[in-house]
């Protein structure tokens, strides 16, 4: 796909999750969205600049494989985290190996997602554009509070993160 | 991203659309998703499935198995180290196979003529799978239908298998199982390690026999022959309630959970490295033991490093410590190694920029000194590197999106 093209339809997907997230009911649990969510969205080398300079904040990235059995128990948390502060945050899932019907079906693993995402393109050079430390381990974990500050993980987020994810 | 930049006809569409689609969501908490507007990876062809297995066949050629372009299995051929013969599709029955990362084929030679094919069938529930063989009694020519190695079979993890011949000639099998898991509820640490033997060369199997309780779950398990002639396996293991190392154990011992504890990164970690280690014999007669390369993130000063790693482990399995370290590319991923007489050979792949590289490792005192070397470089996708050896020859198979490299070593 024409990378500008792609490029675009990020910054509005990006631009939409916020007022999707500011139209949200206060204090709605996040889990009333994930019935939503039935399509997987591309994300390449560019996406995470874009979700970083546009997307929505606070925020939650998880990124992780059809493989990874550890991944939903780290999202449960999050979900959680989001939950006792009664905050309606956007939660994503990231599949970095397969994409379509096959990322789908991973959905039940993650109750309160609000979006899919499925990488397109060579894992390791999306991988690098994310964070050139993290080697391919999952679940990895990324926390944006609303100043846009990111706390990163390997594996769950320590409950003392979480608090400070969302003030 | 500056949007001054863009040209105007795309500005348009862009301000078009966000307008449109913050009235759509302000308007009614009801409106159509924003995502089932979005680019859909439906839409794409599926990501190439490029993981393969290769071992030297008794007359001294090289065999490759892994999916071809229609993703169909297949095993390819090469007698000159060079170049491969056309694929030799394989009857599957209309099994899906996992080809990807640390689940791919395998294939293995036995006495006789006996050659097996090994794969795991993904299941239609997530995390689940079943090990499926095909074999062959007259040396590849001919395979049976694919058949189920294991007794259970419940709808569970059995997946990750790593199949080889003992000095007698007897089949293993060995794979990451989760019955125990099931069985036990929540409470259960990571999954286990089970086996299955064949002394007829994959007509037969006996019962799956544990190996070892609380596994990581989805990390290759790596085999090696001792001196004694009986195969020796090397996995990740969760030791207490998370900490991931690795485990050495004799396939040969009958009671479960008899293994070694092989590394001491210490990695506290709830989370799923899909990166499993290599073994090789160190064939030395005054210094037996085993050559290792492991994943693994531990403290040094303080700092987490994440590294791959070579240590000597001694005969039982334990490791040396004075042996340790860390490979010379920090971005090292996925060695394979190999070793025969004082040469030792570690290979691994490196993204970095652009460009995957494979690199070696090379040593001809037995992992005294290495010698770095760069063996190829690719962009794009590509699977892991794996070490092939016999007596007398030692190649790295690299299979990219353009062609399956084979490089034979020189120290």
């Amino acid at each position: 796909m024409n990378s500008v093209f792609k490029t675009l339809l990020t910054l509005l997907l990006a631009l939409a999750g916020n007022s999707w997230g500011q139209a949200s009911t206060p204090g709605a649990p996040a889990k009333a969205a994930a019935a939503s969510v039935n399509s997987v969205v591309d994300f390449d080398e560019t996406t995470w600049a874009t979700l970083l300079q546009s997307g929505p904040r606070p925020a939650a990235y998880l990124f992780t494989t059809s493989y990874c059995s550890t991944c939903p128990d780290a999202f449960a948390k999050v979900q959680a985290g989001a939950a006792r502060k009664g905050q309606a945050v956007p939660l994503s899932v990231v599949m970095m190996d397969v994409g379509g019907t096959q990322a789908l079906r991973h959905m039940v693993h993650f109750q309160g997602l609000t979006r899919m995402y499925a990488f397109d393109g060579y894992e390791a050079a999306i991988r690098q554009s994310v964070d050139p430390q993290w080697p391919n381990v999952t679940p990895y974990v990324v926390l944006i509070d609303k100043k846009g500050r990111l706390q990163k993980f390997i594996g769950p987020p320590t409950p003392k993160a979480l608090r400070a994810w969302l003030g | 991203m500056n949007i001054n930049k863009l040209p105007s006809p795309l500005q348009g569409l862009l301000l078009a659309g966000a307008a449109l689609l913050f009235c759509a969501t302000a308007w009614s908490q009801t409106a159509t998703p924003v995502a089932a507007a979005a680019p859909s990876h439906a839409a794409h062809a599926p990501r190439a499935q490029l993981a393969t297995g290769a071992a030297f066949a008794p007359d001294g050629s090289l065999w490759m198995v892994g999916l071809d372009a229609q993703q169909q299995l297949s095993t390819w051929r090469s007698t000159d180290l060079a170049t491969w013969s056309e694929p030799h599709k394989l009857e599957t029955r209309g099994d899906a196979i996992s080809a990807d990362g640390e689940n791919r084929p395998k294939i293995a030679f036995g006495p006789q003529g006996q050659v097996v094919i090994a794969y795991t069938r993904p299941l239609d529930k997530p995390y689940t799978g079943w090990i499926r063989m095909l074999r062959s009694s007259d040396g590849g020519a001919n395979f049976s239908a694919p058949f189920t190695v294991h007794h259970d079979t419940q709808e569970i993890t059995h997946r990750f298998e790593s199949v080889a011949f003992d000095a007698t000639g007897a089949l293993h099998a060995v794979w990451i199982d989760k019955r125990d898991l099931k069985a036990s509820g929540k409470g259960y640490v990571g999954a286990a390690i089970y086996q299955t033997v064949s002394t007829d060369g994959g007509k037969t199997f006996g019962p799956d026999t544990k190996v070892a309780d609380h596994s990581c779950e989805c990390c290759r398990i790596a085999l090696a022959q001792g001196p004694d002639g009986k195969l020796r396996a090397l996995w990740r293991h969760v030791f207490g309630a998370s900490t991931r190392d690795h485990a050495f154990a004799n396939l040969s011992d009958s009671a479960p959970n008899t293994f070694k504890r092989a590394t001491f990164d210490e990695w506290n970690i709830q989370a799923c490295p899909h990166h499993g280690p290599g073994l090789a014999r160190a064939d030395s007669a005054t210094n037996p033991g085993y050559h290792a390369v492991w994943f693994g993130i531990r403290k040094e000063k303080g700092a987490d490093v994440a590294a791959v790693r070579y240590a000597r482990l001694g005969a039982d399995g334990q490791p040396i410590a004075s042996t340790v370290r860390a490979l010379p590319d920090a971005q090292a991923e996925h060695a394979d190694v190999a070793a025969t007489g004082d040469k030792l050979a570690i290979v691994w792949r490196s993204f970095q920029g652009k460009e995957t590289s494979l690199k070696a490792w090379l040593s001809k005192d037995g992992g005294k000194t290495f010698e770095t070397r760069v063996l190829a470089t690719a962009r794009g996708n590509n699977d892991q590197p794996h070490l092939v050896s016999n007596d007398a020859r030692m190649v790295v198979i690299w299979r990219t999106t353009e062609q399956t490299q084979i490089h034979e070593l020189s120290f």
